[in-house]
């Protein structure tokens, strides 16, 4: 197993994730997708780590699927409220920054 | 005691007067306390002129990194306390006198006309004793602004507002010779003192220029054609502010900014020429008006082409002195034409007639101050004229001295005139119901006739108080100019009074230099020229400086109307551009 290899899965990752997030209408498969590109990044802290034996990216890794969690959060809070205001969590339907 | 207070106390009344309304509308009694403190001023005056003292207080009123531009305060020397004198005596002898002259106005306009007559001695003693010339020409501004409001009191008559806007025309457009001539003396001079030393060309620039700025102001040929019109307000504004001193301002600024004046012997030679041309052709108009006023208005335009020659002499003592003397005579005189007024009802001198068997003291009044003006041996207005004409024979002035001697002899003839026409004769049907003035009308008359008629008598100290020297002494001017007064007198009554010599009776020649070609001449300036170029500038305001401003609004407008196009609303739009954004920076990184 190489770092290019890794390096390859995690940009192929990061790009299903940008794919789903341009494409889904469905807002909680576009928060799946932005959990997909958030981890492809994660894949690459931990693969420099590993390769560059240094634990810093590891480290950092971690702080990151914390961080992520809480994103997720208020992401999926923001969904719900959408959902209740406008009855639907179809991405296209909010549209007040209409000008 | 100081000149401040001649400040203060005519400025504190009109505030008084503005803000107060309630006292305002009162009417008689606002107008009992404004007379109340011009009286008070001309005590103030007197004290002052008689302690002889010289003060000089300038307070900095712009000043750039310590160095002051200009400066406000007060300047008193014997020049301006003799014109404060004059210039208090006759405001508060014009004051209550309104109180009789109008007594029949409605209250609240009445109140009106005293808060702007306590505004004009403010504006009049600011431009008296201010120490420069930015002072001396904000007041000059602020008398011109009375005068507007003054002669416009009774706005509601057409002809009235006419006036006051002609006046504001006319003496506007002389002011910007003013204005340029004072722009003029700071770049040469870094300030606005009139007593630098001047180089000839500078001194000549700037007396020229300030001199078209008097000639607006003091109602010299041609720019005369405003003060005839001034006679549409109340007849004591006309004594005060058309009459004694505010049309008088001009020839004080003369005098004040003598060194100036001195310097540029060629702007003394034209000055004597306009005031000669002025002296002669006003005296014929006023051979032929019909209405009184208009008769001393142009009497006035008349003795102030005196005033204008005698100081072209280069000699400084006449001209002063006759616009002391002047003042008071010619007051007295519009004073006692307004009680003819106020007891016939009419300014036609043709329905008059007879009238001194009605109002003997009116009669008296105005014969005194006829015999003043007239130029009489032994009264006021003799003196200054005989030393005038007598400066201006001494400096080889021998065209205006010709013309001014002339004219002396047609101011003889056509006070002389109206005296035959108002009080002698048979009594017209308008002087049936006549009746004499009353006493709150004939005291300040009274009182202004003795100066009118005794003030020459004291030119000698009050030439010493100057710095200057008179004796009194016959001269063959002198000689010429009394036969000259008293063969107009003569001529007067022969043609008037007795109504022999019917030939006199001053035909097309007198009528062709009656005003009215001057005054269509300036109508049609105003009309041909002013007019369109206010217009095309309104066009250019209008349609370039707005234009251009309203342009960068539509721009943003627009500009704010299509790119709001870009805003779909829709997330994925927003993050497509995110998008293409990185990838632009990405590339533009890479290509680093």
């Amino acid at each position: 197993m190489t770092l290019h290899a890794v390096l390859i899965v995690a940009a192929l990752m990061f790009c299903i994730g940008l794919f789903g997030v341009l494409t889904r209408r469905s807002l909680v498969s576009v928060v799946l997708s932005v959990e997909l590109m958030a981890n492809a990044a994660n894949i690459n802290l931990v693969a420099f780590s590993r390769f560059g034996n240094h634990p810093w990216g590891q480290a950092m890794a971690l702080f990151a699927i914390a961080l992520t969690v809480a994103e997720v959060v208020v992401g999926l809070a923001l969904v719900i409220l959408i959902a209740r205001t406008h009855g639907s969590t179809d991405a296209d339907v909010p549209s007040a920054l209409k000008g | 005691m100081s000149a401040a207070l001649l400040l203060a106390l005519p400025i504190a009344m009109f505030a008084l007067l503005a803000v107060c309304w309630p006292l305002r509308h009162t009417g008689r009694f606002a107008g009992m306390l404004s007379a109340a403190v011009a009286v008070a001023c001309f005590g103030i005056a007197v004290a002052l002129f008689a302690s002889g003292r010289s003060e000089l207080y300038e307070y900095p009123w712009l000043v750039r990194s310590g160095h002051v531009i200009a400066s406000v305060g007060w300047r008193l020397d014997p020049t301006s306390a003799s014109m404060l004198i004059v210039v208090t005596a006759v405001a508060a002898c014009v004051q209550i006198y309104s109180l009789g002259y109008l007594s029949h106005e409605p209250p609240k306009d009445l109140g009106r006309y005293f808060a702007w007559q306590s505004l004009f001695i403010f504006a009049m003693v600011g431009l008296v004793v201010a120490p420069n010339l930015l002072q001396l020409v904000g007041c000059w501004e602020l008398v011109g602004l009375c005068s507007y409001l003054l002669i416009g009191y009774w706005w509601r008559k057409p002809s009235a507002g006419k006036a006051a806007v002609k006046a504001v025309w006319v003496t506007r457009f002389a002011d910007i010779g003013l204005m340029t001539g004072i722009v003029v003396l700071y770049g040469a001079t870094g300030g606005f003192a009139w007593d630098h030393v001047l180089a000839p060309q500078v001194a000549t620039a700037v007396a020229a220029l300030l001199f078209v700025g008097v000639m607006g102001k003091s109602a010299q040929m041609p720019l005369h054609v405003w003060l005839p019109d001034a006679m549409e307000g109340p007849t004591p504004v006309s004594a005060l502010l058309h009459a004694a001193t505010m049309v008088a301002a001009g020839v004080y600024l003369v005098v004040r900014a003598w060194p100036i004046f001195h310097a540029a012997p060629d702007v003394l030679v034209v000055m004597s020429w306009v005031g000669g041309v002025t002296a002669f052709t006003a005296a014929c108009i006023a051979l032929v008006q019909t209405d009184i006023k208009k008769v001393l208005a142009y009497s006035t335009c008349s003795q102030l082409g005196y005033m204008i020659a005698g100081l072209g002499s280069g000699e400084m003592l006449g001209g002063y002195l006759h616009l002391t003397t002047h003042a008071f005579f010619k007051a007295l005189l519009f004073l006692a034409a307004g009680s003819v007024i106020h007891a016939t009802g009419t300014n036609d001198i043709r329905e008059m007639g007879g009238l001194w068997r009605k109002a003997p003291w009116t009669a008296g009044l105005f014969g005194a101050g006829t015999l003043a003006l007239a130029g009489i041996p032994g009264f006021a207005g003799f003196f200054s004229k005989d030393l005038l004409l007598e400066e201006l024979f001494e400096a080889g002035r021998y065209g205006p001295l010709v013309l001014c001697l002339a004219g002396a002899g047609l101011t003889a003839f056509y006070m002389t005139r109206v005296m035959c026409l108002v009080f002698s004769g048979e009594q017209k049907e308008r002087v049936h119901h006549a009746h004499e003035s009353p006493f709150v009308m004939l005291a300040p008359m009274l009182f202004l006739s003795v100066p009118a008629v005794a003030a020459g008598w004291f030119a000698g100290p009050f030439a010493e108080r100057l710095g200057l020297e008179y004796h009194f002494s016959v001269t063959p001017v002198g000689g010429i100019a009394t036969i000259f007064a008293l063969g107009g007198v003569g001529l007067g009554v022969a043609r008037y009074g007795i109504g022999q010599l019917t030939w006199l009776a001053w035909p097309a020649a007198a009528t062709f230099l009656a005003s009215a070609p001057v005054d269509r001449l300036w109508a049609a300036a105003w009309r041909q020229g002013l007019l369109p170029f206010a217009r095309a500038a309104g066009w250019f305001d209008r349609y370039v400086v707005d234009g251009l401003i309203n342009l960068s609004g539509w721009v943003a407008l627009e500009g704010g109307e299509r790119l709001r196009l870009l805003q779909t609303g829709k997330v994925r739009d927003y993050v497509y551009a995110a998008v293409v954004g990185v990838v632009l920076l990405a590339a533009w990184g890479a290509m680093q």
